[in-house]
């Protein structure tokens, strides 16, 4: 199999401060892979990279076949329509309704009139259980659902890969089950789905496979069922979540 | 509509009201202030931050005003008299009696005021007030007082920068772009003491009224960066227009006062 | 001391920097031209409806402060007939288009960097150009145009407030009647210097929205990063409108 989306010897350091210290990864077309670890480890960092948003110190990242870390922004923009991301906050634009939201994307990049766009939106939002709150700002909404409704945008684009920053931190636990939910139907249409998660119930209930990022590379990539099978101590301390175990992290 | 508008109204007589309380509250802090001889520390750290934060500020913006006001004058008495000898006495009339603490006030208002609000509104929203309400401390007191002395000060302080730099620059621009006379230009033969009256009149009312109407939208913002943005832009848009106001009443009721005779 | 005032001007340098290059992308989004209509209108509707009662009431104090400065004069020399020359002159060229533009700055302006700040601390503009939408032609360019559209439209309403402002002072409170002070505009007025401070507030648009906007979307640190942004929009716009005032007015005659 040959890689989709890939990480190579990746580098990036904020200041004096080493994020991502050679990290590899590669990822297959149509799975869906999470990249778990603790706060601050370049989880977040690391998808970034890949849509240009911040750029990489050292090292290469690949997406179907060519080489993206080096896209000047106006190549970036081909890039980002098939590569979407569903940010950590959602994002919405808080000036518009969540159906103005949805189809600012589809008049931007599918060249429909206004109302064309509207009436689409509504049935985009239909698919992630928000038709009711098409007229409704972002603000008067909960998180969980601000985030499906960011789904639904990202997915008006057409992407192939879609990538989520901690898509369910912050949601009370019905909410996320739904998330997840939504990530498992994506992978069903053949969609590439990258998940930045440490919400251990969707870790495992919805990957293929999983990266534990540490100390700046990947640790350890398995499928959930060898993970918690493994021996290797970090990996062990991360998923049953001990306070006491040989990972070091940050600040303690 | 009409109750749109009536809604509207209550809003702004409300806003109108807590204004006022602020202003009194602030008289009231200098007078509690004065008796129990408060840190005079804060007052001269507000007093340098004002002034160091604006001198540059201001001898540019006033400079160039002054450079502007005497060139296009100048342009318009070349095209029909071509008499310079009144430019200058005029000239410094009109910067002494108006422009100069006006145009100096409206600078500060956007510098000083719209720092102020950005300052004390970002306390606001992060509950630092709060905590100051917690801990027995007026906020109006701890925050407003100090600045309200400070801009007392500077705002006078700096109309006098302002208005010598603007009136040098004038002199400068009609030598060298009308060949006006030095020795003509700069002489003060119209100026009265009332004109020096309503400086100092008119300066010390600015700056009176900037802290206070800053301070207080600082105070009004709520919800989180969104509020303070929307704080800072209503003290600039607030604390400009109450200068222009309190400009026009000044001088509407110097006029009445000295007859007619400005 | 040295070290201080170095420090500043590298911020200062820094800043006008950012600005330019900000200049720069707006002037190449516009060719060739692809403008979002409704994000156009939009700002348009928004910023009117924001900005045309504070410039009113401005211009109609402004209007009558020119009188109430220049009258006294004109009237010691018995020449009412000129009452008009001296208060509409400074209005059409300078006063009304330099305080139109700082009401403008104060209240679109201010107004414009704090929306666009609140949208980058919350990531809303990464947001955009992760969905491939290009910040600076989706949300900058519509408001440069809008801002230069309004305040060009602004100035001239505010002319006819001015000067109604210093005709109704002049009748009120130095008992000069309207027929001498219209007489007095229309003797001793050029549409050339309407012209002039039309042409100067197309500039003042343009300064205070490049700026208003560039320290929108370079702001950093939550709430209180928000209000500095402000603050320093609202400053470089009142510098940047005295020194363009001084430029264009050497430069046009």
């Amino acid at each position: 199999m040959t890689a989709y989306v890939e990480w190579k010897s990746v580098y990036k350091a904020f200041g004096d401060n080493p994020v991502l210290r050679g990290m590899d990864l590669a990822v297959t077309k149509g799975e869906v892979l999470y990249i778990i670890g603790t706060s601050g480890v370049g989880k977040s960092v690391a998808i970034k990279l890949l849509l240009g948003l911040l750029r990489a110190d050292a090292g290469e990242i690949w997406f179907d076949g060519a080489r993206v870390d080096q896209l000047p922004e106006r190549e970036l923009a081909k890039l980002r329509r098939r590569v979407g991301m569903v940010f950590q906050s959602s994002t919405l634009f808080d000036s518009m309704t969540l159906a103005e939201n949805v189809a600012l994307l589809l008049r931007k990049h599918h060249a429909l009139s206004q109302a064309k766009a509207i009436t689409e939106a509504r049935t985009r939002l239909e698919q992630v259980y928000m038709a009711d709150y098409a007229d409704r700002y972002p603000a008067e909404l909960s998180d969980g659902m601000r985030k499906r409704a960011a789904i639904a945008r990202t997915l008006a684009l057409g992407p192939d890969v879609v990538l989520f920053d901690e898509p369910t931190t912050g949601l009370d636990p019905v909410s996320a089950r739904r998330i997840d939910q939504l990530v498992r139907e994506l992978a069903k249409t053949g969609i590439t789905a990258i998940v930045v998660s440490h919400d251990p119930p969707s870790i495992f209930g919805v990957a293929d496979r999983i990266a534990l990022l540490y100390q700046g590379v990947v640790r350890a990539l398995a499928t959930p069922a060898e993970l918690e099978a493994s021996t290797d101590p970090v990996v062990q301390q991360f998923i049953r979540g001990r306070s006491a175990g040989p990972m070091e992290t940050p600040g303690f | 509509m009409i109750a749109r508008l009536g809604s509207a109204m209550i809003d702004y007589a409300k806003a109108a009201r807590d204004l006022w309380l602020v202003y009194v509250s602030t008289i009231a802090g200098i007078v509690r202030a004065r008796r129990s001889r408060s840190p005079r520390g804060e007052v001269a750290r507000q007093m340098f931050s004002i002034g160091n934060r604006s001198l540059v500020f201001i001898i540019v913006t006033l400079g160039f005003i002054g450079m502007v006001m005497t060139y296009e004058a100048c342009l318009q008495l070349s095209h029909v008299t071509g008499d310079f000898s009144q430019l200058g006495m005029q000239f410094i009339r009109l910067i002494v009696s108006d422009f100069g603490p006006t145009l100096c006030a409206m600078m500060l208002a956007t510098r000083v005021g719209a720092g102020i609000a950005a300052e004390i509104g970002s306390m606001k929203v992060t509950e630092q007030v709060d905590a100051l309400r917690m801990s027995g401390v007026l906020p109006i007191d701890y925050l407003i007082v100090p600045r309200f002395i400070a801009s007392l000060v500077m705002t006078l302080a700096l109309s006098v920068v302002g208005a010598t730099v603007m009136y040098l620059a004038g002199g400068l621009t009609a030598k060298f772009s009308f060949g006006v006379n030095p020795n003509l230009f700069f002489d003060l033969e119209l100026l009265r003491l009332r004109h020096v009256g309503m400086f100092v009149v008119k300066a010390l009312a600015y700056g009176a009224t900037i802290p206070v109407v800053a301070g207080f939208c600082g105070l009004r913002a709520r919800g989180s960066s969104e509020g303070v943005g929307w704080a800072t832009t209503a003290a600039v848009i607030g604390s400009s227009f109450a200068v222009i106001v309190l400009d026009f009443v000044i001088s509407a009721a110097a006029l009445f006062i000295f007859g007619g005779d400005l | 001391m040295i070290r201080f005032v170095g420090a500043a001007t590298t911020r200062v340098a820094q800043e006008i920097g950012g600005i330019l290059v900000m200049t720069w992308q707006v002037l190449r989004a516009l060719f060739p031209p692809k403008i979002d209509g409704r994000e156009l209108w939009k700002n348009l509707y928004k910023m009117g409806n924001r900005s045309v009662p504070i410039v009113v009431l401005t211009a109609f104090f402004a209007g009558g402060l020119m009188t109430l400065q220049t009258g006294p004069f004109v009237k010691r020399l018995g020449a009412t007939s000129i009452a008009g020359w001296g208060a509409g002159y400074a209005v059409l060229r300078e006063i009304g288009p330099i305080l139109i533009a700082l009401m403008f700055s104060g209240r679109v302006g201010a107004n414009n960097t704090a929306e666009l700040a609140t949208m980058t601390v919350t990531e809303q503009l990464d947001g955009l150009r992760a969905l491939a939408i290009d910040p600076v032609q989706f949300l900058v360019v519509p408001r440069v145009l809008a801002m230069i559209a309004m305040l060009v439209a602004l100035t001239v309403i505010g002319d006819l407030v001015a000067l109604t402002g210093a005709s109704v002072v002049g009748h009120s409170m130095l008992e000069i009647d309207w027929a001498t002070m219209y007489h007095s505009f229309a003797d001793n007025l050029r549409p050339h210097d309407f012209l002039h401070g039309v042409y100067k507030a197309f500039w003042f648009g343009g300064a205070i929205a490049v700026a208003s906007c560039y320290f929108g979307v370079t702001v950093k640190g939550g709430a209180v990063g928000v209000g500095r942004a402000v603050n320093a929009a609202v400053v470089a716009s009142a510098v940047s409108i005295m020194l363009l005032d001084f430029f264009i007015t050497y430069l046009s005659t």
